[in-house]
């Protein structure tokens, strides 16, 4: 009885970030639109959203693990778990409160690095699985997507640079439609898997499941759902930064920074090299802004961005750790995950109420 | 130590892939939608110019392009199904 309410507690924490993962996201797949007007604020939210629960339905194969050769599989448990789905929920609503793109992913398995570390200690955690796994790739990325963005632009501005603006603009704003509903298929079927995993796990851990059933159907349209209604609600702030802070961007640049992105995504997905969407979207609105002129990038915003991304793992261990730390000091029964539950949603609930009495100081209208 | 540690830590081979085939999908598939896009404008200002032949040659250089970059979107769903 014990055991399936640190289950159920586990799932609707898993669903919870889940949306925030959506929510976080959305910048990644409609910032370029909205801010080039290819596509009306909540015409292309709601263009996200249906893509990214359609996404989650293309591939079902789900790994029934998390931080997979970066953190012991054996040590975790559905505890440890817990401690690392509110470190990554935590470290994605203080970066969203600061309108900074970070990895969703990364922030999970930061949450779960701490949390196991805390646990078993540090043989839990593998540093090369952190290094080759987390760190290069976070490197790679945006190194890329700025490389192959700068190039596309560039090859851009020579074969139209004499057409006549106005078809030019209209023929890209198409095409950035197109590429963002590339990117939001991408999203739903990448991130949106991560969930049905961390689900699939517990219901394992449970025995609910064994290792080798398929991953139950109310899991996948749960997850679908999850992130598609995060992405609905949309992270304005994050939008904001990606579409306008970063470069002031035209369509062209859009459907580059775009079509790069999906590019990027799309051949590491083919090749098993996995890359984050966020630091491939944000490296590719920085090349596409770069190559015009070096100037156009707002190099303390690009700063910034990058700095979360350096503190994402550390803080959301820190975060997922601290969570491990607090549950235990209840038992190893559902008394502490209830607690820390119950406290994130009295804290949710404070900050909703502060906020619909102060109104919200960004809006898509802005 | 550093080479070794390199190689065990990185996938030189999927990285390299990941290189190629990026700046071959993100140039090429850009690149040939502005080719479309321009192939589009300069036929209808041809034909406004009553120069047919030339017009016909650059919407034929459009459809072959949008049916590439249509290529190129079915094809990225296909890696997002094959995806395991």
């Amino acid at each position: 009885m014990e055991n399936d309410l640190i289950l159920a507690i586990v799932v609707a924490t898993a669903l919870a970030f889940d949306f925030t993962n959506g929510f976080h996201d959305t910048a990644n797949v409609v910032a370029t639109s909205i801010s080039t007007r290819a596509m009306a604020p909540k015409v292309a939210v709601g263009y996200a959203a249906i893509l990214n629960f359609v996404g989650a339905f293309l591939s079902l194969a789900v790994a029934a693990t998390i931080a997979k050769g970066i953190v012991d599989a054996d040590l975790i448990n559905n505890q440890v778990v817990f401690g690392g789905l509110i470190g990554a929920i935590s470290w994605n609503l203080i970066t969203w409160y600061f309108g900074l793109p970070s990895s969703s992913s990364h922030a999970l398995i930061g949450g779960v690095v701490g949390s196991a570390f805390v646990a078993k200690g540090p043989d839990a955690v593998f540093g090369e699985g952190l290094l080759g796994k987390v760190v290069v790739p976070a490197v790679v990325a945006p190194t890329l997507a700025f490389l192959v963005a700068g190039i596309a632009i560039l090859v851009i501005y020579r074969m139209i640079g004499r057409l006549r603006p106005g078809s030019v603009t209209r023929g890209f704003k198409v095409g950035q439609v197109m590429s963002g509903g590339m990117l939001a298929l991408a999203h739903g079927t990448n991130d949106a898997q991560k969930t049905m995993g961390v689900i699939t796990l517990a219901l394992i851990t449970n025995g609910n499941l064994r290792p080798d059933d398929p991953t139950p159907f109310w899991v996948v349209v749960s997850a679908a759902t999850a992130i598609a209604l995060g992405t609905y609600m949309g992270g304005w702030r994050i939008i904001k930064t990606m579409g306008s802070r970063i470069i002031k961007m035209d369509t062209a640049q859009g459907f580059a920074a775009q079509g790069s992105g999906a590019a990027v995504i799309l051949a590491s997905t083919h090749v098993g090299f996995p890359l984050s969407t966020t630091h491939t979207i944000s490296g590719g609105v920085m090349g596409a802004g770069a190559a015009k002129r070096i100037s156009a990038v707002r190099w303390g915003v690009a700063g910034n961005i990058v700095l979360a991304w350096i503190l994402t793992l550390p803080a959301a261990a820190l975060i997922g750790g601290a969570t491990y730390g607090v549950t235990r000091l209840f038992g190893t029964g559902a008394a502490g995950p209830m607690i820390v539950s119950v406290l994130i949603i009295a804290a949710i609930a404070a900050a909703f109420v502060r906020r619909v009495q102060h109104g919200s100081p960004i809006t898509a209208a802005e | 130590v550093k080479v070794v540690l390199a190689e065990s830590v990185i996938d030189w081979a999927a990285l390299l892939n990941v290189l190629w085939a990026s700046l071959l999908g993100g140039v090429g598939v850009t690149a040939v939608f502005s080719l479309a896009l321009m192939g589009a404008t300069r036929a209808v200002d041809l034909r406004r110019d009553g120069r047919v032949a030339a017009a016909t040659a650059y919407a034929v250089l459009t459809a072959v392009a949008g049916a590439t970059v249509v290529a190129a979107l079915v094809f990225g769903v296909l890696v997002m199904t094959a995806k395991d």
